[in-house]
C-alpha cells in the first residue's frame, strides 16, 4: 500500500464523517503492524492522525455499483476500508445500501484487479509503464484527430463535464456513447414526449395502487434503494393513503413482481396492448377519462376490446377486469412501465400506453410530480441506453474512428452477436480501455489503463433518478490505493486534458485540487443549500456530508398527446417463444459477476446461484419434453446457448427467461466461464421511435439435448403447512393497524 | 456455579421457560421483522457476509448445501400453487437466521457446552470449544446453524480480499459450527461505549448488520428490557409476549408472531405478518 | 415331523474338547486367511478416507446443512446394537441358566467388545475437530471446564467408556479358565501370553468359588449396563425435538433393535467359525436352531415395537412426525424403507421354518439379510428426519459419499479383523464350559430316559 500519497496526508485530506464504533474488544493494543515488503514500520503507539487503532472511523463517500448514486458510508479501521453503510444524509438512499452496495468492497479487494498498464504488443496484452501508455496514447490521439471516441455507462458530475470537455477539445463533441442494457432510456424518451419532463417524481408512497408493467422499481429500475423506501412507506399503513396496493404485469415475475398483490402474466410483448385493452376499460365505465384524448387514439383504443386484449396478452379476461376495477376504484393510482414493456419493437407505444393511462386516471400532477432542474446542468448524468450500442457499432463499422476510450461499460459483453461489435472493435484504430477489472471488452483493447476502484477514486456524482430534492454526491477515497500503478478516472482525464487545453487545465495538480476547486466555486452558487453552504469550511464539512444540497428549479409539465400505434395482432413466426433476459439485484447486466459475494447470493426468485438456467413454464417443459435439471438449447436466428431446465411457474407459458449476469468469457476468476449471456442471441431489432434495442423482442425455438445436470432437490416450494410466511388480507390490517 | 449455589437456589434453577426461565438478564437483544415490508432483495444477507466474515463457499460447495449464509431469504410459494397456473400473489420472502430462542434446543445437546446462553439472551457459539459434533444444527428447528465443512478460508479469500475481513470477529477452520450472532461485536462495542460513558445503552444507537443495511427498514433490533425501545413497543403493540407456546393475545388479529414457538423454544425474533389485497 | 436332536455329543471326551478347540488356535481353513485379507483391505480404503477427511474437513462425506450427520452415526448405533449380543447371550442366557449358549458365548463375547470398540470409532471420525475429543470427558481442567452434562452425546461418552470396560473384563474373566488350559498345551510366546493372562489359574476349588461368583456379578452388573447403553443412545435420537427422533417409545426399541441386529450377527458368525475352525462338534445344528429361535422372538417384538411407533405417529396428532412417516415410505428413501421392512419383518419368518434353521448356508444368508434390514434401519432414523424436518426450506434429498462408504465399510474390516485374530489367538469355544455342558447333559442322559430336550415326545411316539 505504498504510494504518493502517504498515509497522514491521505488521511488528512479527507473528511472523516463522524468516529463510529469504539474501541472493540480490548482497549488499545499495543501490536506492531508490520507488512511485508514495508521499510517503514508505523508502531501504533504513536498512530497516526485518526487512525485509531481498534476503532472504525466512517467516511462518506459515493456508491457506483448502479446507476442510481447512493451516498455510503465507509467503515476504515488501520488503513484498511472494511464495510459499507448507507449515508442517512443522501436523499437518495438515506441510509440505506442494497447488495450491490454492500459487495463494492469485493469490487475493491478484488484479486483480479488490473494493477498495471498494458498494452497490445503482437497480439497480446502486456505489461507497460504508465509513461509509455500515455506516451502512446497522446500519440494515437494527436494523429487520430476528431476520430476519437468515448465510449462509457452512465456518467455524471465533474467526471463528465471532463469527458465532455476532453471531446470538445479534439472536436469530436458527439462521440460520447453512453451505454446501459439496464436502463430505462425508452420511459424517459415517453416522459419527454408526453409530459416535457423525462424524469418526473414517482410519489409511489402517496399512491393507492401502484400498476407496474414489467418496472423492476425494487430490483433493477432505475433507483431501487431509494423505491424500496418509498415502497416501506407505500406499505406502511400510517402514510399516504394507507397500505398501498400493487398490480405488477409481466411475462417472468421479477423481484417486484414477486412482492405484488396482484401478479399477472402476460405474453411478452403484448403490455402495451394490455394497457390499452384497460384504457378501453376504463372509458368504458368512465368516458369522461378520455376527454383530453384524440378522436384518432380513441378509435384505437376501441379496438382493443377484451376479447383482444385476451388472446393477444395470453391471461384470462378476469385478471384485465380485475385490473381494470382496481385502476378505476382506487385513486391516486401510479403506473409504471419497465424495460420489459421498452423492449419491443413498439415499445415507445407500449410505454406511451402505459403513460396514457396516468393522464386518464388523472395521476399527472398527483403521483406523477415534475421534477426540479438542476442549475448545474452540465453535472447532470448522461444516461446510458442501448441506442448509443446500436450507433457506436454503425459508427466504427463504418471505420469512422481512430482511438476509442472504454469506461464503465462492457460492451463485448453486453452487445448482441447481430449487431457486429465484433466487426466494429476490428475496424476501430485503437481501441484504448480504462478499467478496474480484465473485463471482455477490457481484453480486446490495445491499451489498457488501469483505473482506481471507485473507493479510491475521486469524483463527484448526480443521481439520474432525483430522490427527495437534488444533491450532488461526493466520492471520495476510502483508504489509500491498494494498486500504486492504478489512476482515478478524473486523473486520466486531467492529464488528457492538460495536454490539450493546458491553459485551463494545467494548474491543476490532480484531480482532486481540480474538483477542491470546482467545488468551492458552487458554494457560490445560491442553489446550493443546508446547513454547510455558509459554512467557511465548506470542502470539510461536504466530505463529512457526502453530499451537497441543491436548490432546483421549478418545472412544469407540459402535456401532449403522443401517436400511439401498438399491433392488435400477434405476429406468428418459426420462432415460437420469446427470450427474457432478465437482470436482477446483485448480478445486475453482468457487471458484478466477478463479486463472490453476489454470486453466492441466490436468485430472489429462482434460489439458484454460481451458474445459468433457463426459467420456462410447467406447461411449456411438458410440451418439450424437459424437466428441471435437463440442458435445453435455445436458438435464435442469431445463434444458441444451452443451460439447464429451471420450471416455475412465475413466468409466461409463451416466455422463456435466461438471467442476465453470466456468461463472461473473461472477468476474473469468479465470473469467467460460468454459464451462457443471453444477450449473444438477441436479435438486432429496434423500437422503433427511439432506436433503442429491443431487448424483449427476440423470438426462439427450444429443443431438449437430452442431456441433463444433476440437480440435487434442495427446498421444498411451499411451507408444507406450516406457518413461516403467515399472510392476512388487507380488512384485518385495516381492523388491527387501522389502514 | 458453585454446588452450595445450586442447591440453594434450586427451586430456581428448576424453573422453566414458560415460567420465566432461571436466567437473570442484563438485555434481551430481539428483533421484529415486517415480513409486508420486507421485499426479499437479499441485502441483508449480503450485509451480513461483509460484516460477519462469512466463508463464500463457491458453486459446487453451494449446490451441495455447504453454504455459509448465516442470513438467508427463504422463498415460499402459496400453498395452492400446485393447482395454479401463476403464482398470482407473488412469492413468499422470510429472513431466516438464528432465532436466539430463549429456550433454545441448540445449548442442551452440546457436549462441551460450546453453545450457551449468554447473559443479554443470544444463544453464543464459542468457536474454540466447539468439537464439531454438529448436534446443536440437528436439534435446530430452523436450521439456522453453519458448519464448517471445509477450511474455507483458505479459498474464501483469495489476496487481497483477505484485507476486507472484519477484524472484531474471528474467521473460522474447519470443523467449527457457526451462526447469526445478532452482530454481537456491535453489541459488544455499543456496551463498551457505554461503560465509558457510564450510560445505559440508547436505543438505535448501533444496530445490526441486517437491520442497518435494509432498504425497507423491515428488520427493527434492540432490546427487549429497554421499555422504550423500538422493538419493545412493536412487541406490545403486537402484544406478543415470550415465555409461551401460544400467544394469548387480546386482540387475536393482531400480526405479530413466532415461528416454531409452539415448540417452546421461544424465538427472539417476532415476525410480523405479510399481507395481501385480495380484493383486487 | 420335528427332528430333535441333541444340543451336543454327550459322548465327547473331555480331551477331544481341549484338542479340538486347541486346533483352533493353528490351522484354520483357507478360508480364514482370505477373510483376513478382505478385512485388512476394507480397512486400509477406511484409513485411506479418514486421512483425507481429517485433513480437509468434513465437507466430503457430503453432510450438508439440514444434513449434519449420516452414516457415521447409523454405523454408530448399529455397531453398539451389535454388541447387544455377546451380553444377552452370556450374561442372560447365563442367569437363566440356558446352558446351550456354552459352546458360542465366548464368540459372542468377543463381538461384544470389538463391535464396541469398531463403534468408538465413530463419534471420533464423525467429529469436525476429533483432536479436540477429550473435550466430552471430565477431566480436571484449570479454566473449570465441564463437559455439558445435560447432552446426550456428553452421557454417550460416558455409557460407552463404561460398558466397554465392563465388557472387556467380562470376556476376559470368562477366558480365565481357558487359557490355563492354553498355557499348559501351547509353547512358544503363546505360552508366555497365556501364562501372564491366565493369571496363576490352578483349577483349584477357591479359585472355581470366587470365579463364578465373580462372573456372576459381572454378568448381573453387565445387564442393567447393556440396556442402559442402548437406551442413552437412543436419547441421542429421542432427546432432541425433530420428527422421527423425539420419540418416547425409542429406548426399547433400541434395546430390542441391538439384540435383533447381535443375534443376526451371532447367526453370521457362528456359520463363519463353524466352517473355518471345524467346530461342528460344538457348534450343532441344534444350538443353531435355538439361536435362531431366540432371534425370530426377538425379531418379533422389533417388529411390534416398529408397528407401534407408526401406529401412534399415525394416530397421533404431530404433524411433522406423520409427514415424516410418509416420506419415509414413499420419499425418495423409501426404497431403502422398504427394504428395511422386508428384510427386518418379513424375512424373519424364514426362522419358522426349522428346514431353514438347520441349514448353515440358508442361516448365513438370512443371517445378512437381518443384518443389512438393521443397518438400514438406523440409516432411516438418522437420514430422513434431517432431511424432512421442520423448515421445509432447507429440505433436502442426500446420499453419502464415496468418503463415507469407505470408513463404513472399512470399520466392518475393521471388526473383521480384531475378531479373526481374537480367535485366532483365544479359544473361541469355551472349553471348561464345554465340558461343563457334556457332563450335565451326559448325567441328564444318564439318569433319565427321557429325551435330553427334557419334553415329551409325542410324535415320537405315535
Amino acid at each position: 500500500m505504498s504510494g504518493p500519497v502517504k498515509r497522514r496526508d491521505f488521511l488528512k485530506i479527507m473528511g472523516a464523517t463522524g468516529v463510529g464504533g469504539t474501541l472493540a474488544g480490548c482497549d488499545l493494543p499495543s501490536t506492531v503492524t508490520l507488512e511485508e515488503g514495508k521499510e517503514d514500520v508505523v508502531s501504533y503507539f504513536m498512530p497516526e492522525e485518526y487512525v485509531i487503532p481498534g476503532v472504525g472511523v466512517w467516511f462518506a463517500s459515493t456508491c457506483m455499483q448502479c446507476t442510481a448514486g447512493c451516498g455510503v458510508h465507509g467503515r476504515i479501521r488501520e488503513g484498511r476500508v472494511l464495510k459499507i453503510e448507507g449515508n442517512p444524509d443522501s436523499p437518495v438512499n438515506k441510509g440505506k445500501t442494497c447488495q450491490m452496495g454492500q459487495a463494492g468492497l469485493q469490487g475493491h479487494y478484488n484479486p483480479d484487479r488490473i494493477k498495471e498498464p498494458m498494452m497490445r504488443e503482437g497480439g497480446k496484452l502486456s505489461a507497460v509503464t504508465w509513461e509509455k501508455a500515455m506516451g502512446v496514447l497522446k500519440e494515437k490521439t494527436a494523429s487520430a484527430g476528431n476520430k476519437v471516441a468515448w465510449f462509457s455507462g452512465t456518467v455524471s458530475g465533474h467526471q463528465s463535464a471532463l469527458i465532455s470537455n476532453y471531446l470538445d477539445s479534439v472536436g469530436a463533441s458527439k462521440n460520447h456513447y453512453t451505454h446501459e442494457i439496464v436502463n430505462s432510456a425508452v420511459w424517459q424518451a415517453v416522459n419527454r414526449d408526453m409530459l416535457g419532463d423525462s424524469m418526473p417524481k414517482l410519489d409511489i408512497e402517496n399512491a393507492a395502487l401502484v400498476l407496474s408493467f414489467g418496472a423492476d422499481f425494487l430490483g433493477t429500475w432505475m433507483s431501487p434503494v431509494h423505491f424500496a423506501g418509498k415502497w416501506a412507506k407505500f406499505r406502511s399503513v400510517s402514510s399516504g393513503p394507507g397500505r398501498g396496493t400493487l398490480i405488477q404485469v409481466e411475462s417472468k415475475m421479477s423481484l417486484t413482481g414477486g412482492n405484488a398483490d396482484l401478479w399477472v402474466a402476460v405474453r411478452p410483448g403484448s403490455e402495451g396492448a394490455f394497457a390499452l385493452g384497460l384504457a378501453n376499460y376504463i372509458l368504458m365505465s368512465s368516458p369522461e377519462a378520455g376527454n383530453s384524448l384524440s378522436g384518432e387514439l380513441k378509435t384505437h383504443i376501441a379496438s382493443f376490446d377484451m376479447d383482444t386484449v385476451s388472446k393477444l396478452t395470453g391471461t384470462s379476461q378476469d385478471y384485465i377486469k380485475r385490473v381494470g376495477d382496481a385502476l378505476i376504484n382506487r385513486s391516486p393510482s401510479l403506473v409504471l412501465a419497465g424495460a420489459s414493456v421498452e423492449g419491443h419493437e413498439h415499445g415507445y407505444d407500449a410505454v406511451a400506453a402505459v403513460m396514457l393511462l396516468n393522464v386518464m386516471l388523472g395521476n399527472i400532477g398527483k403521483t406523477i410530480q415534475p421534477s426540479s432542474p438542476s442549475p448545474f446542468q452540465q453535472l447532470e448524468a448522461r444516461q446510458g441506453g442501448t441506442r448509443d450500442l446500436v450507433e457506436f457499432s454503425k459508427a466504427a463499422t463504418a471505420k469512422e474512428f481512430d482511438v476509442v476510450f472504454f469506461s464503465g461499460a462492457n460492451p463485448v459483453f453486453t452487445a448482441p452477436e447481430s449487431l457486429g461489435l465484433t466487426k466494429a472493435l476490428e475496424n476501430t484504430g485503437f481501441k484504448v480501455a480504462i478499467s478496474t477489472f480484465p473485463d471482455d471488452t477490457t481484453m480486446q483493447a490495445d491499451l489498457v489503463l488501469p483505473l482506481a476502484s471507485y473507493i479510491e477514486d475521486w469524483g463527484t456524482h448526480v443521481p439520474a433518478y432525483q430522490g427527495d430534492g437534488n444533491v450532488l454526491s461526493i466520492q471520495q477515497p476510502l483508504m489509500e490505493k491498494l494498486y500504486s500503478g492504478t489512476k482515478g478516472l478524473g486523473d486520466l482525464l486531467l492529464e488528457l486534458l492538460k495536454d490539450k487545453n493546458p491553459g485551463q487545465y494545467g494548474a491543476y495538480k490532480d484531480y482532486y485540487a481540480y474538483l477542491q476547486d470546482a467545488i468551492k466555486t458552487m458554494q457560490g452558487s445560491s442553489s446550493v443549500k443546508g446547513r454547510e453552504a455558509n459554512n467557511k469550511n465548506f470542502w470539510n464539512s461536504t466530505l463529512q456530508a457526502g453530499v451537497i444540497n441543491i436548490e432546483g428549479g421549478n418545472k412544469k409539465f407540459a402535456l401532449n398527446n403522443v401517436d400511439i400505434k401498438v399491433p392488435v395482432s400477434a405476429s406468428d413466426s418459426d420462432y415460437p417463444y420469446y427470450l427474457v433476459p432478465s437482470p436482477r439485484m446483485g448480478l445486475f447486466d453482468g457487471r458484478h459477476a466477478n463479486l463472490p459475494w453476489l454470486q453466492e447470493s441466490p436468485d430472489q426468485i429462482a434460489k439458484i446461484a454460481w451458474k445459468s438456467w433457463v426459467e420456462i413454464h410447467p406447461s411449456t417443459a411438458k410440451k418439450l419434453g424437459v424437466e428441471r435439471g435437463d440442458i435445453i438449447e435455445l436458438s435464435s436466428e442469431h445463434g444458441s446457448i444451452e443451460a439447464e431446465v429451471y420450471t416455475m411457474k412465475s413466468i409466461h407459458p409463451d416466455a422463456i427467461a435466461v438471467p442476465l449476469g453470466q456468461g463472461h468469457e473473461e472477468y476474473g476468476r469468479f465470473a469467467k466461464g460460468l454459464g451462457v449471456n443471453p444477450l449473444k442471441i438477441l436479435t438486432a431489432k429496434t423500437d422503433r421511435k427511439t432506436g433503442e434495442l429491443a431487448m424483449y423482442a427476440t423470438r426462439i425455438k427450444a429443443k431438449a439435448t437430452g442431456r441433463s445436470e444433476f440437480v440435487r432437490m434442495r427446498g421444498n416450494k411451499t411451507q408444507g403447512g406450516r406457518k413461516f410466511v403467515r399472510t392476512i388480507n388487507v380488512d384485518l390490517l385495516k381492523r388491527t393497524e387501522g389502514a | 456455579m458453585s454446588l452450595s449455589n445450586i442447591l440453594n437456589n434450586w427451586s430456581h434453577y428448576r424453573r422453566g421457560a414458560e415460567e420465566g426461565g432461571h436466567h437473570t438478564y442484563e438485555h434481551r437483544w430481539a428483533m421484529a421483522i415486517n415480513l409486508d415490508m420486507c421485499i426479499g432483495c437479499n441485502a441483508c444477507s449480503t450485509a451480513c457476509y461483509s460484516e460477519n466474515n462469512l466463508a463464500v463457499v463457491g458453486r459446487e460447495k453451494f449446490d451441495k448445501g455447504q453454504a455459509m449464509h448465516w442470513l438467508r431469504l427463504e422463498r415460499y410459494w402459496d400453498e395452492d400453487s400446485a393447482e395454479k397456473e401463476f403464482p398470482d400473489s407473488g412469492a413468499k420472502f422470510l429472513p431466516m437466521m438464528c432465532q436466539q430462542c430463549g429456550s433454545a434446543t441448540c445449548e442442551p445437546v452440546c457436549p462441551v457446552a460450546a453453545t450457551y446462553h449468554t447473559p443479554d439472551g443470544l444463544n453464543a457459539q464459542v468457536y474454540n470449544r466447539c468439537i464439531g459434533s454438529r448436534y446443536c444444527s440437528n436439534n435446530c428447528p430452523f436450521r439456522v446453524r453453519y458448519f464448517n465443512f471445509y477450511s474455507y478460508y483458505e479459498t474464501s479469500w483469495p489476496e487481497p480480499l483477505n484485507l476486507q475481513l472484519n477484524p472484531d470477529i474471528t474467521v473460522r477452520d474447519k470443523g467449527v459450527m457457526e451462526k447469526c450472532t445478532f452482530c454481537v461485536q456491535r453489541i459488544r462495542t455499543a456496551q463498551d461505549t457505554a461503560k465509558m460513558a457510564d450510560r445505559n445503552i440508547i436505543d438505535g444507537e448501533f444496530t445490526t448488520a441486517c437491520a442497518q443495511a435494509c432498504p425497507t427498514s423491515a428488520i427493527v433490533f434492540g432490546d427487549t428490557m429497554d421499555a422504550d425501545s423500538q422493538v419493545t413497543r412493536l412487541w406490545k403493540k403486537h402484544q406478543v409476549v415470550r415465555h409461551t407456546t401460544k400467544q394469548d393475545k387480546r386482540n387475536p388479529e393482531l400480526r405479530g408472531y413466532r415461528i416454531f414457538e409452539e415448540l417452546n423454544v421461544d424465538p427472539s425474533i417476532m415476525y410480523l405478518e405479510r399481507v395481501r389485497d385480495t380484493e383486487v | 415331523m420335528i427332528v430333535s436332536e441333541k444340543d451336543i455329543n454327550e459322548q465327547i471326551k473331555w480331551a477331544q474338547i481341549n484338542k479340538d478347540v486347541l486346533r483352533s488356535l493353528e490351522n484354520p481353513r483357507k478360508a480364514y486367511w482370505v477373510a483376513l485379507f478382505i478385512c485388512v483391505a476394507m480397512f486400509s480404503c477406511a484409513i485411506v478416507a479418514e486421512i483425507y477427511q481429517y485433513n480437509v474437513g468434513m465437507g466430503p462425506t457430503n453432510l450438508n446443512n439440514p444434513h449434519m450427520w449420516d452414516m457415521y452415526i447409523a454405523s454408530f448405533v448399529f455397531w453398539i446394537g451389535m454388541s447387544h449380543s455377546g451380553t444377552l447371550l452370556s450374561a442372560i442366557l447365563h442367569i437363566i441358566h440356558a446352558d446351550w449358549r456354552k459352546p458360542i458365548y465366548r464368540f459372542a463375547e468377543a463381538m461384544t467388545t470389538f463391535s464396541l470398540l469398531t463403534a468408538g470409532f465413530f463419534p471420533m471420525i464423525h467429529l469436525g475437530r476429533v483432536w479436540n475429543l477429550y473435550w466430552v470427558l471430565p477431566y480436571v481442567s484449570d479454566r473449570g471446564h465441564w463437559p455439558n452434562f445435560r447432552s446426550p452425546l456428553a452421557w454417550d461418552a460416558f455409557a460407552i467408556s463404561t460398558y466397554l470396560s465392563a465388557s472387556m473384563l467380562f470376556l476376559f474373566i470368562g477366558m480365565i479358565p481357558d487359557l490355563a488350559i492354553c498355557r499348559d498345551n501351547t509353547t512358544g510366546w503363546r505360552k508366555k501370553l497365556y501364562t501372564l493372562l491366565s493369571l496363576g489359574w490352578t483349577g483349584n476349588d477357591r479359585q472355581w468359588r470366587t470365579f463364578r461368583k465373580t462372573y456372576l456379578l459381572m454378568a448381573c452388573f453387565l445387564i442393567p449396563l447393556a440396556v442402559s447403553v442402548h437406551s442413552i443412545v437412543s436419547s441421542d435420537f429421542a432427546m432432541a425435538i425433530m420428527p422421527g427422533w423425539h420419540i418416547t417409545s425409542f429406548p426399547p426399541y433400541f434395546v430390542a433393535g441391538a439384540l435383533y441386529s447381535g443375534c443376526a450377527a451371532i447367526i453370521t458368525l457362528f456359520v463363519m467359525l463353524r466352517y473355518f475352525f471345524r467346530f461342528e462338534e460344538y457348534m450343532t445344528t441344534a444350538i443353531m436352531e435355538k439361536t435362531a429361535k431366540l432371534t425370530f422372538a426377538i425379531a418379533m417384538v422389533w417388529t411390534y415395537l416398529n408397528l407401534v411407533e407408526f401406529a401412534a405417529t399415525w394416530y397421533g396428532h404431530n404433524v411433522y412426525d406423520k409427514e415424516l412417516l410418509i416420506a419415509k415410505a414413499v420419499g425418495p428413501y423409501a426404497w431403502v424403507f422398504w427394504t428395511m421392512i422386508f428384510c427386518g419383518m418379513v424375512v424373519p419368518f424364514a426362522l419358522a421354518v426349522q428346514k431353514f434353521r438347520r441349514h448353515m448356508p440358508t442361516m448365513f444368508v438370512v443371517s445378512l439379510f437381518l443384518n443389512l434390514s438393521m443397518y438400514f434401519e438406523r440409516w432411516m432414523i438418522v437420514a430422513p428426519t434431517l432431511s424432512m424436518s421442520h423448515q421445509t426450506h432447507q429440505w433436502d434429498v442426500m446420499w453419502p459419499s464415496i468418503i463415507q462408504w469407505a470408513i463404513v465399510f472399512g470399520s466392518f474390516g475393521w471388526f473383521g479383523i480384531l475378531f479373526l485374530v481374537f480367535v485366532k489367538v483365544f479359544p473361541s469355544v469355551s472349553m471348561y464350559e464345554v465340558k461343563e455342558m457334556v457332563y450335565h447333559r451326559k448325567r441328564e442322559a444318564e439318569s433319565d430316559e427321557a429325551p435330553a430336550t427334557g419334553k415329551p415326545n409325542l410324535e415320537g411316539a405315535s
